[in-house]
């Protein structure tokens, strides 16, 4: 075990290994997804050349410079934010968004690389000495540095990856100390937004409820104004926003808040998915038995419901493990997020710990119906490139942290 | 902003309630799902994926009573196109093959547009073999049109039968939305003839086969190798009294006439043979597409579909003098010793009713024997209306004889009532009443009531309820089970007056004088009583009906050929060649062109 602990002093094996497990049996469930497909039967090999690619990726930023993050935080974010207007001009329209970049004939998406740049530049802008998360200026500001990317990647349009931008930025800000009230700012907009989702009255009732609890805060007349202001324009942007959605979108909005109203279009794929979990019991129908995969009732099922795969082919016992595997992927994040050597290091492993909390929470909720249908790929399963590139990078980064975590200059 | 900042262990604590709550969240669903309610997800997976396709059962074959296949099934070639991979571009060609006119094709595909594209539709029924050997030739340009076996009567053992085993025809709408529970729809049902009655014992069980599909219902391959799959149950096979060498030789001596014939033998009720003639042709009728057949048997004068034996009434003619004769013995009007002068007619009113001869003071028998006329209109005369028709109720004419098919109607036995409807009450005479005495008048039967009173009188009033079927062998246990049918007993009519009539209808075979001596056999007693019914719109009605042996009646029949001439003559000769297949049954005679099956 004198081996092992000194291994594990180098690598964190807790965040190491459930990471290439979950991309080994990713590996799995893309080839019963594909195997038999018309189409997509290679993606199995291109995703493991992916994998190896991103190993390499992960281990060349395990060994970079303990500083090098803090030092490239804004160069990282402002070329994430370039590439972002890059492919608005010249990117490639896939599924309805034009989201990809083509550099000869590979394709990747700068709103995967946008997540990187926007946790390491507001982990850099949080930490600064001279931030104070509480007063006004720098709150605002940081939710600036959050707001610019998000509008890039609506402009796309691709709601879901702006949802996890938006996230992301909300849990740095927490996790940067905010207090109450800032907290408040922050969430009351949205809070009023998803109420007008369900009509007038309860947008009315949402906004009084704001104004009472502005009264109890007992701020400035300036300040408490601004807020309000700022909540009624969100209920009111929430509408602007709606008739921004595909239409397709907009029908998940709506599947979502009736589910049976329409089993057969926007419905289908979040029932068709049940279906294939729910019915693969205990131990599962068998690895390449899965009729719902083998048959492809669920479209892309090699993408955003990989999660299907293994519920029905590897039954309660393989959803578990895969949760099972996220879940100490996440505990060690948690800890790391803590122990870390410095604020700003503390702070980009909560930033990891967000990007792959929210798509999970976002891909899973989705997968077993507990959330709307939101296209976002699981970390590590899913197939793509670009995702898995930036995923094992962010492992990389966690383990570099790990490996510094005693380090001081 | 001087509030409280959230410390960080508060903050730890909110994530990891966020994050641990999510993943909780997360596995409670999964077990919901995955074990709570694993077997309705399980349900929903197969509905999706497993297509269930119907087989059909092979309805149950005939067997005629000396156990030879007479109706059995044959494979038929359907022509199928599966929409989704058919190219429109070799439609010309196919329907050249085909023979069918331009734009056939895709006439049909625009009916069936409404189910799913992967869904086949049939082009063709009972498709021929060169088309068949063209689509085998050419499979590799044509995509999406290929061709399934199904099963269809055969019909080609030498019997046409139409009028006995009737026709299967595709469910309609309104019979489909009544019998939905078990069936379903395109599926086949008996339509008339003993098809129709028997449907429950032909039909058989479906079977089902399952099959793997996609989402886009395109067949994968065999749900768990067609482990899962249950074969049809074939329908159980009818036995039926028919006789195949009676029933061939009837259908032959009436081919080119029109009337009607049945057999029946008179200790069973059973029909040994019956035809109606113009016939139809059964296997034409099967191949379903031929519409313009249907439509020309719809439209030919002749009635073809109509079943002459149970659905024309005629009237018998002298065949019915027996009637009035048992009728009168029994209630004691006469005696076997009576007897009436013939003068050559009856003047009655200022009416005269004549009759072929003058046949002088004769006893009842001989009446018979030389059928004369002036006899029975004296007769009738003393036994009035009531009894005489409370006689023929008796035999069964006036009401159906309750045969095993449903194409039967009464027929007309007129008593008081039925003439004070028709005339109106008090405005008519005994001298309406003297023509039923010679069988003619009001008084209508079908050729099948007078079988089962030929069967009667031969049998001394003891039958049953005649009928085709005898019964049908078990597909289970390969037994045969006998079907069971309402027994008649005239039992208020005596020996010694059946005796009576009995040797009267002797006679008039094989005695000098009688009418019918040009069917007398030396080898068989033939009994018989001859008929001609006058036709007011062409030439007469030939009547013939009879028994043999006369001694120990094993065949009573009853012929009626329609604008002949005289029951002699037409009729007499082919009752004589019924008898003579059914009874003399050695293999030389056998017909050849019966194919026997013995298995």
């Amino acid at each position: 075990m004198r081996i092992g602990a000194k291994l594990q002093d180098k690598v964190e094996l807790g965040i190491l290994l459930p990471s290439i497990a979950l991309v080994i049996i990713g590996l799995l469930a893309i080839y019963s997804a594909t195997i038999n497909h018309p189409t997509a039967y290679g993606n199995f090999e291109r995703q493991f050349y992916w994998f190896l690619l991103s190993v390499g990726v992960m281990v060349v930023v395990y060994f970079l410079p303990p500083q090098t993050f803090k030092f490239f935080s804004s160069p990282v974010y402002l070329i994430s934010l370039l590439s972002l207007i890059l492919v608005l001009v010249v990117g490639k329209t896939v599924y309805g968004s034009k989201s990809w970049l083509g550099i000869g004939s590979l394709g990747m998406q700068p709103s995967e690389f946008a997540k990187v740049g926007l946790i390491l530049f507001l982990s850099y802008w949080l930490t600064r000495r001279t931030t104070d998360i509480n007063t006004f200026k720098d709150l605002a500001l940081a939710l600036v540095i959050g707001f610019i990317p998000i509008a890039l990647i609506m402009m796309q349009p691709d709601v879901g990856t702006a949802i996890v931008l938006g996230l992301i930025t909300l849990f740095l800000i927490f996790w940067g100390g905010i207090n109450l009230f800032g907290l408040f700012v922050v969430l009351s907009p949205g809070a009023v937004m998803f109420s007008s989702l369900f009509g007038t009255l309860p947008l009315i009732i949402t906004l009084v409820i704001v104004l009472a609890i502005l009264i109890y805060f007992k701020k400035d007349l300036f300040v408490s104004a601004t807020v309000f202001v700022i909540n009624i324009a969100a209920g009111f942007f929430f509408d602007y926003l709606y008739r921004v959605l595909q239409p397709h979108q907009q029908k998940r909005i709506e599947t979502f808040l009736d589910p049976n109203a329409d089993p057969l279009g926007a419905g289908y794929n979040a029932l068709q998915a049940k279906v294939a979990i729910g019915s693969g019991g205990m131990f599962g129908k068998g690895f390449l038995e899965g009729n719902q995969t083998q048959l492809r009732f669920i479209p892309e099922q090699w993408t955003d419901f990989i999660y299907c795969v293994v519920g029905e082919e590897f039954g309660f016992l393989g959803s578990i493990i895969v949760i099972l595997l996220f879940a100490v992927l996440f505990y060690r994040l948690f800890k790391l997020s803590i122990s870390a050597r410095d604020d700003y290091s503390k702070m980009v492993s909560m930033g990891i710990l967000a990007i792959l909390f929210i798509h999970f929470a976002i891909n899973i909720g989705m997968n077993v119906g507990i959330t709307p249908v939101i296209g976002l790929p699981l970390p590590f399963l899913s197939y793509g490139g670009s995702s898995l590139i930036v995923k094992m990078t962010l492992i990389g980064i966690a383990l570099n942290i790990h490996k510094n975590r005693k380090f001081f200059d | 902003m001087s509030d409280k900042i959230l410390d960080s262990g508060l903050r730890k604590r909110i994530l990891s309630i966020i994050i641990f709550g999510f993943i909780g969240l997360v596995v409670f669903q999964l077990f919901k799902m995955q074990l709570m309610e694993n077997f309705f997800y399980q349900e929903k997976s197969f509905e999706n994926s497993v297509k269930k396709t119907l087989i059909p059962a092979p309805r149950g074959v005939f067997f005629d009573r000396n156990f030879n296949v007479i109706v059995s099934n044959k494979p038929a070639f359907s022509i199928e196109i599966i929409p989704s991979e058919y190219d429109h571009e070799n439609t010309p060609i196919i329907e050249n093959v085909m023979k069918v006119e331009s734009g056939y094709i895709s006439n049909v595909l625009d009916k069936n547009k409404r189910y799913s594209p992967f869904t086949p539709v049939k082009i063709k029924r009972n498709s021929d073999f060169g088309f068949l050997a063209w689509l085998q030739e050419n499979k590799e340009y044509l995509d999406g049109i290929d061709y399934e076996i199904e099963l269809q009567r055969d019909y080609s053992y030498g019997i046409k039968g139409s009028h006995i085993f009737g026709y299967t025809k595709e469910l309609s709408p309104d019979q489909y939305r009544q019998l939905k529970s078990r069936y379903d729809m395109g599926d086949y049902i008996g339509h008339s003839g003993i098809e129709k009655v028997y449907e429950k014992l032909l039909r058989g069980t479906k079977g089902y086969s399952l099959s793997l599909v996609d989402s886009r219902q395109r067949t994968i391959g065999k749900y768990r190798e067609g482990h899962e799959d249950v074969l049809p149950e074939k329908g159980n096979d009818l036995v039926l009294g028919i006789d195949a060498d009676a029933q061939l030789v009837a259908e032959k001596l009436f081919e080119g006439k029109m009337g009607a014939m049945v057999a029946i033998e008179p200790k069973t009720g059973e029909i040994i043979a019956m035809v109606s003639s113009p016939q139809y042709d059964l296997s034409k009728l099967a191949s379903v597409t031929s519409a313009n057949y249907w439509d020309s048997l719809k439209t030919e004068p002749t009635k073809p579909l109509f079943n002459r034996a149970t659905q024309s009434i005629y009237p018998p003619g002298s065949t019915y003098k027996m009637l009035a004769a048992i009728a009168a013995l029994n209630e004691g009007v006469i005696t076997e010793h009576s007897k009436i002068n013939c003068p050559g007619g009856l003047q009655y009113g200022n009416r005269f009713f004549k009759c072929l001869h003058v046949h002088g003071s004769i006893d009842v028998v001989t009446a018979l024997k030389k059928s004369c006329n002036t006899f029975f209109y004296q007769l009738i005369l003393r036994l009035g209306l009531e009894k005489w028709a409370e006689y023929s109720k008796t035999f069964g004419f006036g009401s159906k004889t309750g045969i095993d098919i449903t194409e039967e109607i009464a027929g007309i036995v007129p008593d008081s009532a039925y003439y004070d409807k028709v005339y109106g009450k008090n405005k008519w005479t005994r001298g309406y009443l003297i023509s039923l005495g010679i069988g003619q008048g009001e008084l209508s039967a079908t050729p099948l009531q007078l079988a089962k009173y030929t069967a009667l009188i031969a049998n001394y009033g003891k039958s049953y309820k005649p009928h085709i079927v005898r019964g049908y062998i078990d597909e289970n246990s390969g037994e045969f089970i006998k079907l069971n049918f309402d027994e008649i007993s005239l039992s208020n009519i005596s020996k010694k007056n059946f005796d009576l009539v009995k040797e009267a209808l002797f006679k008039v075979v094989n005695e000098p004088g009688g009418t019918a001596g040009n069917i007398r056999m030396a080898d068989i007693p033939i009994s018989g009583k001859t008929g001609t019914v006058q036709n007011p719109f062409g030439e007469d009605h030939a009547v013939f009906i009879g028994y043999a042996p006369s001694d120990n009646p094993q065949i009573a029949v009853a012929v009626v050929v329609e604008n002949v001439g005289y029951g002699s003559t037409h009729a007499a000769p082919i009752v004589k060649e019924v008898i003579k297949a059914y009874l003399q049954k050695d293999n030389a005679s056998k017909s050849e062109s019966l194919v026997k099956v013995n298995n």
